[in-house]
């Protein structure tokens, strides 16, 4: 081919032009690496912080999930959040219902299960009347569907054994709050982390288990130097790395940590003397026993002064004396804590103790201050708390043992009067004691997996043996369902719609995105065809998400909860909505109990405890009382449990996916110098023996925990952890107590 | 006080140790002035006593080949200098976020990098380009674009980062650290992470402010 230097000049010209100003410049963009048809707003899966997702999808799958920059967690979430996207899809999705014959769980039609279902609840019925049946509900349970099964034993069969995972991990902070406040759940919000100064974590290792909302906590510290962290915790965790003071105490004498802090508050000065003359009462025992004085709450601490207690808590006087100082000279403290505090039989006491803190210094209703417990589940607060789905409770803060709450229920669910039970039904533990009584003869259990979560469980195993047990679940099979005669798959997650509330009070909606796999359906629909087949289908009018939600709606409304104003169309459009809202226009409530901020504080002042018949909230004299289970020669050790960030709970999902296989879960931390008495290396086989039961785990040396003291994961799937937890409960909240066994840790030799 | 030194005093301080950019602008400036002076010189002092031939090779010096150095001296310097915050900042659109970064009260990554001084200059260059040569044509590239979305007006509220973000330029400094490596979630998703099908952001907090949070990008006349 021929050119001319002319026609060569103009051919680089147009082809600089082209390159320049064509596709290559103008239209190009850089690639998703995974391609998304369509996005949709949604909520983590997984704990108590909430995460707001959105999620992607591409020819009917769920391929992608990232953070919503417009929630809360400003786009964040940890690696839980964004494995939300592998969970639909892993292995032993439950496909097909199954009935057990000759001893074998068999694929059977839904009409057939739910029948057999339905007939084995009858008879239990018949043979035991209505308290020998129970519903064990969860906290991932969205609220509708805790509603409706509520409603349906309580109002329908006529029991209020009904009880759920939540008694595991929140009844502790549920009571705690009910008795000082009289109305649960926290009252700030997550806003405040940007406005404190000091943030006091006990009990709760928020780096791996809420480690958005520590992010949030973290970013504070990044960019205000003068905040302040002081983390309590009988392990050196991710948490406490980040702590200007971190009080390794001894496990379980928290109690007597927070009532020397008090002691050295009020020694000092450092309390808030208008804020207790004004908004504070001292009490002891129960929220209506006659009333102390500041006085009388000051003897009683004297027991208590940091020198009494250092060597029962492991600590030196001058830690708590630093921790109480930097707590009493604190512009604005936020106390955070769950599990550690809650999983003792001193659970309520502690709770109690860690909210006068607050109450003594007027650390409350400013932005920054206030306790906040954080929830472990989806939705505990929302869908289990809220909604009253526990074995003394009804919807909305009422309660099974007052005639007027009761009387309330029974007009709003259209039942004739006396239909609810006046008695308090069986919580979490003494609920699967009795299975193994055959006093609870027949028991629907969804959507959690108590053959693994229960303390003791090998003792409750036998229970779930005996009981004609329905199991509902999205894997299958669980250590539960193979204890089960019917068992029913579920839908989960984004397969169905509902709504879920974390730990700021925030409800959000979950839509329907994708379709259930095999035969799986919502629990909510389970719930309404098993109430059906009991003849109670007339009381189970609302049957789909948004009528169910409407319905509780109304009956929230006129209540301290009151969120008439979240309508779905709302719930639709914004990331989520904080309650008290009254109204369609209320934008949610921050801070609660403060005037101006919660619609529902009428009074003008600092603050108005609306929910107390005093208006004022309760400081309670608390014992740190015996430990329930002493350290001996036979049981030497403490032994502790908690969870790490990669997996969650029983890992009945998380250690199904794949990515997270590697992770490692059947270790016991151990204190070098005890493994070294021992002669146990890394790596090395050791027995945990108990009063209780055994588990093997591998040694693991670190220097995180005491001396004394061993700690274990809860995931564990080849090893059950909770074979060797104790099963004491808190007298109050019967919260059993996870966080504290005594055990003999032994090496195990090879062959045995 | 004299001129010279009020003048001194004016003038920012110059960049510790020399530059690319800055070795580049005293060539094509040596250039320039080198062509100039010893064109006048040849032209008006030298020509009658030169040989003729050398006084052709002199002009080819000084009108092509010391220009042809210059050009290639002032286009390397622009490269180098637009790599700098302020180039970028001198589109306004980019004001929030240089803004953002500059903000000792912020917790954005591309603050807390700032801060810590990570990366002390050319930030949005080191974190907005790839590796090697085909992460600066595809940076120049987007700058084109960018620019011309600039001069004709026409982006569009709220800016977004169009496609995946590379974790590579993340990698590049922190995979061997062990700070990094020693993290299980990082050996689980590693593979995801290396494809991109994970992004560092979601853990590690977005770069730059939310979304909701952000000024508007355009300059509006109130403003
Ligand atoms: S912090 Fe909790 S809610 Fe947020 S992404 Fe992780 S598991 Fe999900």
């Amino acid at each position: 081919m021929h050119l001319t230097r002319r026609e060569l000049l103009h051919y680089f010209g147009a082809t600089a032009a082209t390159g320049l100003l064509g596709p290559g410049c103008i239209g190009w963009t850089r690639e998703e690496a995974i391609p998304v048809d369509s996005w949709h707003k949604s909520v983590c899966r997984f704990c108590g912080s909430g995460c707001e997702t959105r999620v992607g999808l591409r020819a009917g799958k769920v391929v992608k999930v990232e953070g919503l920059q417009e929630g809360w967690n400003r786009g964040r979430l940890c690696i839980k959040g964004l494995l939300n996207r592998e969970i639909l899809y892993v292995s032993d999705r439950a496909h097909y219902p199954m009935v057990r014959k000759n001893g074998q769980l068999e694929r059977v039609s839904w009409d057939e299960a739910l029948d057999a279902a339905a007939a084995g609840f009858r008879e239990a019925m018949a043979q035991g009347g209505p308290d020998a049946v129970a519903f064990y509900g969860s906290g991932q349970l969205f609220t509708q569907e805790s509603y409706t099964a509520n409603k349906l034993f309580k109002g329908g069969l006529g029991t209020n054994n009904v009880d759920g995972n939540p008694r595991l991990c929140m009844a502790s902070a549920a009571f705690g709050y009910k008795s000082v406040f009289g109305a649960d759940e926290p009252s700030g919000c997550y806003d405040d982390i940007e406005h404190a100064t000091l943030f006091f974590v006990i009990g709760a290792n928020m780096a791996e288990c809420h480690p958005v909302v520590w992010e949030r906590v973290r970013d504070r510290l990044r960019t205000e130097p003068q905040a302040r962290v002081i983390v309590v915790d009988p392990r050196r965790t991710p948490t406490a790395r980040d702590a200007t003071l971190h009080l390794q105490i001894r496990p379980g004498t928290d109690v007597a940590l927070l009532n020397a802090m008090a002691y050295e508050l009020l020694r000092t000065g450092l309390v808030d003397p208008a804020f207790i003359n004004d908004f504070v009462t001292f009490r002891r025992g129960t929220a209506d026993s006659p009333p102390l004085t500041l006085e009388d709450f000051r003897a009683f601490l004297e027991d208590y002064a940091p020198e009494k207690v250092a060597n029962l808590c492991g600590l030196s006087s001058a830690e708590i004396r630093e921790a109480a100082r930097l707590f009493g000279i604190s512009q604005a403290a936020l106390s955070f804590w769950t599990m550690g505090l809650n999983q003792q039989t001193h659970g309520v006491a502690a709770n109690r103790m860690m909210m006068a803190l607050h109450l003594l210094t007027g650390q409350i209703g400013r932005p920054g201050t206030g306790p906040f417990s954080l929830t472990g589940q989806t939705n505990a607060g929302g869908g289990v708390r809220d909604t009253g789905s526990l074995a003394h409770a009804l919807p909305a803060g009422r309660v099974v043992t007052k005639a007027h709450d009761r009387q309330d229920m029974e007009r709003l669910w259209g039942l004739p009067e006396g239909r609810i039970s006046p008695n308090p039904g069986l919580s979490a533990v003494p609920l699967f004691e009795a299975m193994r009584e055959g006093r609870v003869r027949a028991a629907l259990v969804m959507a959690t997996n108590p053959a693994r979560s229960l303390p003791n469980a090998d003792r409750y195993r036998v229970g779930m043996e005996k009981a004609f047990l329905v199991v509902s679940d999205s894997i299958f099979p669980t250590d539960t369902a193979r204890y089960a005669d019917v068992f029913l798959p579920a839908a989960m997650w984004a397969e169905k719609e509902g709504v879920l509330s974390q730990s700021e009070r925030r409800y959000h909606l979950v839509e329907k995105l994708v379709e259930p796999p095999g035969e799986a359906r919502s629990d909510l629909d389970i719930l309404v065809a098993l109430g059906e087949r009991l003849g109670h289908g007339a009381l189970l009018k609302a049957r789909t998400p948004e009528a169910v939600w409407d319905e509780w709606r109304r009956v929230s409304a006129g209540t301290t909860y009151d969120f008439s104003g979240m309508t779905y169309a709302r719930l639709k459009a914004l990331p989520g909505l904080t309650w008290p809202c009254p109204t369609e226009q209320h934008p949610g409530t921050c801070r609660r109990y403060v005037p101006g901020e919660d619609p529902l504080a009428k009074k003008e002042g600092r603050i108005d405890f609306y929910a107390r018949p005093d208006g004022r909230a309760v400081v309670y004299l608390s014992e740190q009382g015996p430990f329930r289970e002493s350290l001996t020669s036979d049981y030497p050790m403490t032994l502790t449990t908690g969870r790490r960030l990669e997996h969650w709970h029983t890992a009945t999902l998380t250690g199904r996916i794949a990515q997270l296989k590697g992770i490692d879960i059947d270790y016991l931390e151990i204190h070098p110098g005890d493994a070294a008495v021992m002669g146990v290396k890394e790596g090395e086989l050791v027995q945990v023996t108990s009063a209780r039961g055994t588990v093997r785990l591998k040694a693991l040396p670190s220097m995180r925990v005491r001396p004394g003291v061993v700690f274990a994961l809860m995931h564990s799937m080849e090893h059950l952890v909770n074979a060797a937890t104790s099963d004491y409960l808190d007298p109050t909240s019967a919260q059993p107590e996870y966080k504290l066994a005594a055990v003999r840790v032994e090496r195990v030799k090879e062959g045995t | 006080m004299s001129a010279w030194s009020v003048w001194a005093m004016a003038t920012p301080e110059p960049p510790h140790g020399a530059t690319l950019g800055g070795a580049l602008e005293v060539v094509a400036l040596g250039c320039i002035g080198v062509a100039v002076l010893g064109l006048l010189l040849v032209e008006f002092v030298f020509k009658s006593r030169m040989a003729r031939s050398t006084y052709r090779w002199t002009l080819l010096l000084g009108l092509f080949v010391l220009p042809g150095v210059a050009l290639l001296g002032t286009t390397g310097h622009m490269f180098e200098s637009m790599k700098t915050v302020e180039a970028c900042q001198s589109c306004h659109v980019m004001n929030p976020f240089v803004g953002d970064m500059h903000d000792p009260r912020s917790a954005t990554l591309a603050a807390r990098h700032y801060r810590s001084g990570a990366i002390p200059d050319k930030q949005c260059y080191a974190c907005h380009t790839g590796y090697g040569i085909f992460g600066t044509v595809e940076a120049k590239r987007d700058g084109l674009r960018h620019w011309l979305l600039y001069v004709t007006d026409t982006w569009k509220e709220p800016i977004t980062y169009k496609g995946t973000y590379p974790n590579a330029n993340c990698l590049a400094c922190h995979a061997t650290a062990p700070i990094f490596t020693r993290v299980d979630s990082h050996k689980a998703l590693g593979t995801q992470l290396a494809n991109d099908e994970m992004s560092c952001f979601t853990c590690h907090g977005l770069p730059h402010p939310a979304r909701p949070t952000r000024a508007s990008t355009r300059v509006t006349a109130s403003q």
